[in-house]
């Protein structure tokens, strides 16, 4: 098997001494994508967190390109190469959206005039203060910060969360180019299932912190019944919810 | 008395510019970091002292020992943070008290043991005294250059904290540090390096103050009341609000020695109690 860019192995993580996350393995190749699905409260976020290095990992092993960084702090994690859009998106609200944009930007591909490409509407608000915008604003600076990082692997938590479906479209849009033009990996945590089973290449399921299922996306989505089971999921009504 | 008005105006906006010398460092680690460093003068007492042993000892120039003061005082507080402020960075305010406090306990005895409790004299160069003819009014020249100093290195820090990468990784780390170090950046240094900025300039502060309010072993202590009134009043982490307020303050309580002369020293706590009744949170406060 090639070497992952991101593997975890049997970690165990929380915060402080609760227990959140058990048992966790899991890998992501070079380029590849992987869906976290689950209802709420069951570890997804906390998952996310602990690939960057927020939680306490008690057991097992975080690593990235074959170099263990389980005792690694968050900002040399970042440096490396991973990318997080926080649940609660944590735009600086001092800042301008080009600084949110700057304050962290590393050299690569992804520059102000690219992302300005992606997202036509930031540079539009360049100026505006960070607790100025949108929630859909919002939510583009935030994925947009992360790739001026020009990360190798992109966390996204929740990204359509409570958006208007006219950008939720929007911004499934840009994922599927950045990812699929670009060849960023990503790991996407979401609740609309489907989209994120259609822009993915795998899925797992978590319930109450370990991995439930696992599948290609392609398979999950086309398994209602497993849908149903693990994540409460009616295809049918959640389309017509749009 | 009328003549005089703009002549204490001119003091005690000098001396206005000396507290937030000595105040601005604290209010940026009080209210970014939310550290309490009441050991903040006992990095300006060290800038004093400095600045007296180069001078009156080594036969430094006045002027030459001014960066020295500065550098001292930034590169003993990278030691402090280091190996103590660091631990307690998430601790309770009553633990950040007691270790710095004790700080200034420890620079207080060491201060006096080196230096006695007799008042330091300083040696200014002859281009720093004697006053010059402005409009009909006699201004000091040492407290034209205390202005003109304080005035550069306000626009200085502004422009630093608005107009630079690193001063945009300032604000924020301030406004949400796991964001910040998620993004990668190292808000561990980025605070180091504030704090130190910080102290350097309290530092500088201790050694601009000699000439107008002097030195001695006691410095640490004394000026903590002040510096705490300005950074309360000014609003915490404000640079903006550390200037007004201490111009507002220095102005009031060279003011209150002119004219009420019984309420003495005074009128500066009761300047404090109006504004802070009038805004709690200090003239620029947000939080
Ligand atoms: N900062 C925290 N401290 C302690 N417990 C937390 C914290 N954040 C989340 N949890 C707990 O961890 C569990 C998983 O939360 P989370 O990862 O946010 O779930 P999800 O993202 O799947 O909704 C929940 O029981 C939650 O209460
Ligand atoms: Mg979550």
């Amino acid at each position: 098997m090639a070497e992952a860019l991101l593997a975890l192995e049997d970690v165990r993580a929380g915060y402080g001494d609760a227990i959140v996350l058990d048992g966790i393995t899991l890998a992501v190749p070079d380029g590849g994508s992987l869906a976290i699905l689950g209802r709420n409260g069951v570890g997804k976020s906390t998952l996310l967190l602990t690939i960057m290095g927020f939680t306490r990992v008690s057991r097992g092993a975080v690593m990235w390109r074959g170099r263990d960084i389980t005792r690694a702090g968050p900002h040399w994690r970042a440096r490396k190469g991973l990318g997080w859009v926080a649940q609660e998106r944590d735009i600086f609200p001092s800042l301008s959206v080009e600084e949110n944009l700057m304050v962290a930007s590393r050299p690569g591909r992804w520059d102000l005039g690219a992302i300005y490409g992606l997202f036509p509407r930031l540079r539009e608000r360049r100026a505006s203060r960070g607790n100025h915008l949108s929630g859909g604003e919002q939510q583009m600076l935030a994925i947009a910060r992360a790739l001026m990082t020009n990360p190798m692997l992109l966390l996204l938590d929740e990204p359509l969360e409570g958006l208007a479906p006219i950008i939720v479209e929007e911004l499934t849009g840009a994922i599927r180019r950045m990812t699929a033009d670009e060849g960023t990996a990503f790991v996407l945590v979401e609740q609309h299932a489907e989209v994120a089973l259609s822009l993915s290449a795998e899925a797992i399921v978590l319930e109450r912190g370990s991995i439930a299922h696992r599948a290609r996306s392609q398979d999950l989505l086309k398994d209602a019944a497993t849908l149903e089971r693990l994540i409460g999921l009616r295809l049918a009504e959640e389309a017509s919810g749009f | 008395m009328i003549a005089s008005a703009f002549g204490v105006l001119f003091d005690g906006f000098a001396y206005g510019m000396l507290l937030f010398l000595l105040s601005v460092g604290l209010s940026v680690t009080l209210g970014m970091m939310n550290f309490v460093n009441l050991a903040h003068c006992s990095f300006a007492m060290l800038g004093g002292f400095v600045t007296v042993t180069l001078t009156n000892d080594l036969g430094w120039p006045f002027l030459a020992s001014l960066p020295l003061a500065f550098l001292s005082a930034a590169l003993v507080s990278i030691a402090l943070e280091r190996v103590l402020y660091r631990r307690l960075y998430g601790a309770s305010d009553l633990a950040q008290c007691l270790l710095t406090i004790g700080i200034v306990f420890v620079s207080v005895a060491v201060a006096a043991y080196i230096y006695g409790t007799i008042q330091q004299p300083v040696n200014l160069p002859s281009y720093l005294r004697g006053s010059v003819a402005i409009m009909g009014q006699s201004l000091g020249v040492y407290r034209l250059f205390l202005i003109g100093v304080s005035i550069v290195i306000t626009a200085v820090l502004v422009a630093a904290l608005e107009f630079t990468r690193f001063g945009a990784q300032v604000r924020a780390a301030v406004d949400n540090q796991r964001m910040a170090r998620g993004l990668g950046i190292d808000v561990d240094r980025v605070f180091a390096v504030t704090f130190a900025l910080g102290s350097g300039l309290a530092g500088l502060g201790g050694a601009l103050a000699i000439e107008i309010v002097g030195l001695d072993h006691a410095f640490a202590f004394t000026y903590l009341i002040y510096v705490l009134i300005v950074v309360a009043v000014g609003g915490l982490g404000s640079i903006a609000g550390s200037f007004v307020a201490a111009s507002l303050l220095g102005i009031s309580d060279m003011a209150g020695k002119y004219y009420f002369p019984e309420l003495g020293a005074f009128l500066i706590y009761f300047v404090m109690v109006a504004l802070l009744m009038w805004r709690p949170l200090g003239l620029f406060g947000r939080r």
